[in-house]
């Protein structure tokens, strides 16, 4: 457990207050997506392509058609008569890359393997899932290309017909002068880091229903969403129809972490088939679908410049990121993130990192929790260590030596970053001293018992969040509306949305504490389109940023409001009246009290008296922008996307068993900086709940192939995610340095803890196996690929032996 | 239609105390009965293969994966979901209390099926060691919470039943 330091329990902010969205859960009454039936609901199938690379040659529908209680059935070829190409949510062609026309079902080409090709609509979902059986397609199958360096061959298939090459962009992060500064290392340490292909898998997978607005001609669109607002104006450039004939309703969320960001073929879809059919179509996304979606694929080939002291003199990088098809939802971008961040904690100014985000004919991507920072992450942290050994060196040394110093922020990045504030070297400081970095030691140099080997692994994360991409739906700028009625209820609408995080909780406290109210007098609605403010929604870490710096702005303007109605009622200056709790009460005047809701009912009830100088209602909506967030290029062309930099550092003690391969984590502490804490519970939850994403990642979720291309990860039997048994108890420790320019120092907290505590768990692992000569730099470090590189080691050392 | 020909049973089941018949088609799981004939959807679908207990619910006494049960193959059943949990006055059942208090859950997808689970842990251990909520638990996913929190509720549930001693979960 944190040490969860509040000082002032007047106010709500930095209590672990209790959600208040909690509730409804735990007594069955949260309504998720799947959840909504309409009168005359229709069940969709999707059709998928088992090839990865094809030429479609003929769909044949009629066997489907004949099934009794099929509705609708309907093709690529027909949805592109009706639909436009889905729009990108970051076009590449905006960051000079190419982009492709990507359509909610294949016309002609399949690009990958489960890619829609054809729906059924039925009465009931298993008539809908017999009939798509009877759908006969011919396919010519082609040779696909899987492997990212492999397909920038020149001889190689050419995934999207009509591209010269299957590379999407290429691009580089440079800064001073890289070549000098290898001329003049010590020592160059070469290290090849293989991210592998895992994805987020919330519990609840995507569920779209669409229902058609007879009256209006327009559509209403339930959907495990987390950008409502994007999402429509998507659909309408998709579906042809303007913005204000449709309606997104993300309800509750089960769970998002990137994937529910939209731009996936089934949204558009489902609106057309109930365009079609003039009935409310849903689509449920069963787990094999899901787990189609991919993310952070990438391969990375570091040089580290050091010199004799252990310095990292310059960084080098050529990393090649396979993100699959084509697709219009934004996990690309994670690629480009990955170099922009570059080289993350570490004050190294001489660098040459060059990107290639190659088009493959394996399923696309979608954003994943960490949004290619994590990748950065293992990365570094890989390599770094790699340094370390092979300079002889301590791993928490090496780092402290070359990390930014906290009197250097605001802290200019090679890349064109500027990091708000920071201690990093006190964070790992602080990480080290919560595990008892020198007590493991000193067991790791007792030796193995039993044949189990102790690893320390160390690691840090730089996670800028609430990241605003100029010229895309990425905003950094959001928005609430706080509305009190003549009861004195309250109502926050936001702009951004919650997938389960608690930040409704977080953003009510805000407000509870800027207006002067009760917790229990809020509510709290998001993802609406009708109602709530425009807004973007739930990424990067920034609900609770820029949708709690808005809610509170907004929460100041209907105080002022309520306020002077309450002097006018005490007939005292306004600076004499105090609000707290609900409560109004005239300074230096014990016992003149009156309650919130009688000067709101005055207020709503005295317009041309008590109220005559305010503008009713009392409601307010404001707009939070971190003033920090720079487009205009520099005069190197670069700009500052993030408004904050959250950080954390990891601390990991880890035991492989060398005669199995299986590893275990024995202790884990973070150090972790977000900024002001608003609610240290919640707090906690997202970094616990990341570091969880973080030891899957690195010890067992894994998404595999086959040669021809085909998914082999179909289930959770396959895909191995941690449970309750896999994760040790996290030590966390705050080392919080507020951001200057966010509303009360909120620097975000979801997105933090994936790669810093993936690689501190690497890292741990390759340390416990020095002493047989191991270093395993592709991931995942599941048991079978620790016991055969270990294999691998003892036969390598037994034929050094006979030589 | 092949396989949508065949007959459907007529199945009884008292469901949070009430009784219900119902047409169960061969190869309907239970998980779709709650759901879709009983309009209970606080048991959820993560998987349908028996790996995440989204979709756990109590059958006799026992929790079962509802999505792995066949809903005709049982004639007569006695079934508790999430929405019978609560106590007879409307509020909540102390393991629901600590669930909610602990926040021992985010998004709250797993929670009910970690709910009915920890349930039968408790009543099985009322003084649980931590590796039986790991084991208790182990047949439910949370991707959210990095099951910390998830422990920590078992536990203070755990100690407010043994308060409110002579109660048994739910
Ligand atoms: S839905 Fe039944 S175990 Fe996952
Ligand atoms: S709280 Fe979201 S899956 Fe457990």
């Amino acid at each position: 457990m944190a040490d969860h330091s509040t000082t002032d329990d007047t106010r709500y902010v930095g209590q672990a207050v209790r959600t208040i969205e909690g509730r409804a859960p735990i007594v069955g009454a949260a309504r998720y997506t799947n959840d909504f039936v309409f009168p005359g609901q229709l069940y969709a199938h999707i059709v998928r392509s088992p090839h990865a690379a094809a030429r479609i040659r003929r769909i044949d529908s009629s066997g489907a058609l004949k099934v009794s209680g099929v509705v609708r059935v309907l093709d690529g070829a027909e949805a592109a008569a009706h639909l436009k190409p889905i729009t990108h949510y970051i076009d590449p062609a905006v960051f000079g890359g190419k982009s492709a026309e990507v359509r909610v079902m294949a016309v002609d080409d399949v690009w990958c393997y489960g890619q829609p090709v054809a729906v059924v609509v039925a009465e009931d979902k298993r008539t809908a899932r017999f009939a798509a059986q009877r759908i006969q397609i011919v396919y010519d199958v082609l040779e696909p290309v899987l492997d990212a360096e492999a397909a920038t061959a020149p001889d190689a298939h050419i995934v999207v017909p009509g591209w010269d090459s299957n590379i999407m962009m290429q691009a580089p992060f440079r800064n001073g002068d890289p070549d000098a500064a290898f001329a003049k290392a010590a020592h160059v340490v070469k290290t090849s880091v293989d991210i592998h292909r895992f994805s987020t898998q919330p519990i609840e997978t995507r569920c779209y229903n669409a229902v058609w607005e007879h009256d209006i001609e327009g559509v209403t669109l339930y959907a495990t969403a987390q950008n409502p607002h994007p999402l429509r104006h998507v659909l309408s450039e998709v579906l042809g129809m303007p913005e204000s004939k449709i309606r997104v309703h993300a309800p509750v969320i089960g769970g998002a972490f990137g994937m529910k960001m939209h731009g996936h073929p089934e949204e558009a879809l489902m609106c057309l088939l109930a365009k079609l059919t003039g009935r409310p179509v849903k689509w449920t996304e069963t787990r094999e679908e899901c787990l189609l979606i991919g993310a952070r694929e990438q391969r990375h080939h570091m040089e580290l410049a050091l010199d004799a002291d252990g310095v990292i003199l310059g960084l080098r990088d050529r990393y090649f990121a396979n993100v699959g098809a084509p697709s219009a939802c934004p996990g690309w971008g994670m690629a480009f993130l990955t170099g922009l961040t570059m080289p993350g904690p570490y004050a190294v100014r001489d660098i040459d990192v060059q990107m290639t985000v190659v088009i493959t004919n394996k399923p696309s991507w979608n954003a994943a929790r960490g949004y290619g920072k994590e990748s950065t992450a293992l990365a570094l942290e890989l390599a770094i260590e790699d340094a370390a050994r092979q300079l002889g060196m301590d791993a928490a040394e090496i780092r402290l030596k070359n990390f930014i110093r906290a009197e250097q922020f605001p802290y200019n990045s090679p890349t064109g970053l500027i990091y708000d504030s920071g201690d990093y070297s006190g964070a790992v400081l602080k990480a080290m001293h919560a595990i008892g970095y020198e007590g493991w030691k000193a067991r790791q140099a007792e030796g193995p018992k039993d044949g189990k080997y102790i690893g320390i692994g160390v690691a840090f994360e730089l996670t800028p969040e609430g990241g605003a991409l100029p010229g895309t739906m990425v905003a950094g700028y959001d928005s609430s509306s706080v509305r009190v009625a003549p009861d004195g209820s309250v109502r926050i609408l936001t702009g951004v949305t919650t997938p389960g995080t608690g930040n409704p909780t977080g953003i009510a406290q805000i407000v509870a504490d800027e207006l002067g109210v009760t917790m229990d007098a809020i509510e709290v609605t998001q993802g609406d389109t009708t109602t709530c403010p425009y807004g973007f929604g739930n990424y990067s870490g920034r609900s609770t940023i820029v949708g709690g710096g808005s809610a509170a702005l907004a929460a100041q303007q209907v105080r002022a409001k309520v306020v002077t109605v309450a002097a006018a009622l005490f007939d005292v200056p306004e600076a004499d009246v105090e609000l707290h709790r609900g409560v109004f009460s005239v300074k230096g005047q014990q016992g003149r009290t009156l309650t919130f809701k009688e000067v709101c009912y005055a207020a709503y009830t005295g317009a041309y008296s008590v109220a005559h100088g305010i503008t009713l209602p009392l409601e307010a909506t404001a707009t939070f922008k971190p003033s920090n967030i720079r487009h205009t290029p520099d005069e190197n062309g670069r700009i500052n996307p993030y408004p904050s930099y959250s950080n954390a550092a990891y601390v990991t003690v880890c035991e492989v068993d060398v005669e199995t391969g299986k590893t275990k984590v024995l202790a884990f502490a973070a150090a972790h900086d977000c900024g002001r804490v608003i609610n240290p519970v919640l707090v906690e939850g997202q970094a616990c709940g990341a570091i969880s994403f973080g030891v899957g990642g690195a010890m067992f979720e894994a998404i595999a192939f086959d040669s021809s291309g085909r998914q082999l990860t179909r289930s959770f039997m396959d895909y191995v995610m941690p449970r309750s048994e896999d994760l040790p108890a996290v030590k966390m420790v705050h080392h919080d340095s507020p951001n200057p320019v966010t509303y009360m120092g909120l620097k975000g907290a979801g997105e933090a803890g994936v790669g810093g505590s993936a690689a501190a768990v690497v890292n741990a692992i390759n340390n416990a196996l020095i002493p047989l000569g191991v270093s395993l730099n592709t991931l995942p470090l599941s048991a079978p690929n620790v016991w055969g590189a270990i294999q691998a080691a003892r036969k390598r050392g037994q034929r050094e032996a006979a030589e | 239609m092949d396989d949508l020909l065949v007959q459907s049973v007529l199945v009884q089941w008292r469901v949070n105390g009430k009784l219900h018949e119902i047409e169960a088609m061969p190869g309907m799981s239970l998980l779709d009965a709650v759901r879709e004939q009983l309009g209970l959807t606080g048991t959820h679908m993560g998987c349908q293969t028996g790996h995440c207990g989204a979709c756990t619910v109590m059958l006799d006494g026992r929790i079962v994966k509802s999505c792995l049960t066949q809903a005709a193959t049982l004639p007569r059943a006695e079934i508790v979901t999430i929405e019978g949990l609560k106590r007879a006055d409307g509020t909540l059942n102390p393991v629901q209390q600590a669930f909610w208090d602990e926040a021992g859950f985010q998004c709250g997808y797993c929670a009910p099926g970690m709910l009915l689970s920890a349930m039968e842990l408790l009543a099985e251990h009322p003084e649980p060691t931590d590796a039986q909520i790991d084991t208790g638990l182990a047949g439910n996913l949370c991707r959210c919470t990095g099951y910390r929190s998830l422990v920590r509720a078992v536990k203070a549930a755990a100690r407010k039943l043994q308060d409110t001693s002579g109660q048994t979960p739910g």
